[in-house]
């Protein structure tokens, strides 16, 4: 179903923050995580990743290092420091009372 | 360089990001992710150029990663370019006083004066140093923001010279002739310095001199020796340039790469 990219531009920092709460990642790999668990729905653009993972690292959530793969490659990935943690658990439950509180107003108006 | 090397340039490039370190981090970061497209799209049996075409639309445009980039990092690069300024006025600032100082200096001793006497008026002199300063800086930081604008690229110094007029009219009514005419020199010596004819920038310094000489008369005490005058304020003009070229070289050169 087709939606309004605003609203995924509007908790990518959210959707990162949870990704990341589970493991260590690069930034193609988020985008093939998040595409996998939206079912294909969610697609990141590189201008709103990359960008939002350096915001992201800016504020300290996030540290960085690169590390080589096993097929040589390198790749820059990206780990919760313990206040991206915490602003992981505050953003989660800041969005579970939002969408609820979006939610009891639609079920209101569609009785 | 290769095509994707390209792509990755070409997003830091646009991004005006500043620091050698995060460009070459980032151009590196942006490289790798472009190249797991491009096993992506091979392993969609995709040939060269039909993986070319698709890494090309799932990156995006360069232009708007670019942009994204710039607004996360805009904090750091208006640091670095004010920390850049206040080099640039400093290194200017004592450019001026050495010139100015040296050229009282010779001038005390080819007449036969006592060097502390051509200094004895230093605190007056010291708003013509900022003004030879902030008229040569004002102009050239309006030629490196307006670069294709000559109208433009003169908007600081104009509103500076006027803001600067307001002050020394308010702080040193009799003093306030000197520091705008020498405002005004060093303003104009950069504007003609971007003429190709040689020395033409010469008249920049005079002609703002001969006209507050002609509107006000005698500018300063020593003022019996006007070409002295206009000799420190050209060869401060000068001097100021290799300044600016200096630091534009092994200073700035990253800022503007």
């Amino acid at each position: 179903m087709p939606f309004d990219r605003e609203l995924l531009k509007g908790s990518i920092a959210l959707l990162i923050l949870k990704l990341l709460s589970e493991r260590d990642m690069y930034g193609y790999e988020i985008i093939q995580e998040s595409l996998r668990r939206s079912q294909e729905a969610f697609e990141f653009k590189e201008g709103t990743l990359y960008p939002a993972l350096h915001q992201l690292h800016k504020r300290g959530y996030l540290r960085s290092e690169w590390r080589t793969g096993e097929n040589g490659k390198q790749r820059k990935y990206y780990a919760l420091t313990a206040a991206g943690r915490k602003a992981a658990r505050a953003s989660e439950k800041e969005w579970f009372f939002f969408t609820k509180m979006v939610n009891a107003i639609l079920s209101k108006a569609n009785p | 360089m290769t095509r994707l090397d390209r792509i990755a340039s070409r997003v830091v490039l646009l991004a005006k990001l500043p620091g050698n370190k995060l460009r070459s981090e980032i151009a590196k970061e942006l490289r790798a992710h472009l190249e797991d497209l491009t096993e992506e799209a091979r392993s969609y049996g995709y040939d060269e150029q039909a993986s070319a075409w698709m890494v090309n639309r799932r990156f995006g445009e360069p232009q708007e990663i670019a942009s994204a980039f710039a607004s996360v990092y805009a904090p750091e690069r208006l640091a670095k370019r004010l920390a850049q300024a206040a080099l640039l006025v400093i290194a200017s600032t004592v450019a001026v006083v050495v010139v100015i100082g040296t050229v009282q200096s010779i001038a005390a001793i080819c007449t036969a004066t006592s060097i502390l006497s051509t200094f004895r008026d230093i605190h007056w002199e010291l708003f013509g140093f900022g003004a030879i300063t902030a008229g040569y800086c004002s102009l050239y930081a309006g030629e490196r923001l307006f670069p294709t604008s000559l109208a433009r690229a003169v908007l600081p110094s104009v509103t500076l010279g006027l803001w600067l007029s307001a002050i020394f009219v308010w702080l040193i009514p009799q003093h306030a002739a000197l520091p705008l005419a020498a405002f005004t020199c060093a303003a104009l010596g950069r504007l003609l310095q971007r003429v190709e004819i040689p020395l033409v920038w010469f008249a920049g310094t005079a002609l703002p001199l001969l006209i507050a000489w002609a509107l006000f008369g005698r500018l300063i005490s020593g003022w019996q020796f006007p070409w002295l005058v206009w000799l420190g304020l050209t060869i401060c003009c000068k001097v100021l340039r290799e300044v600016v070229q200096f630091l534009e070289r092994f200073v700035f050169s990253e800022s503007f790469a």
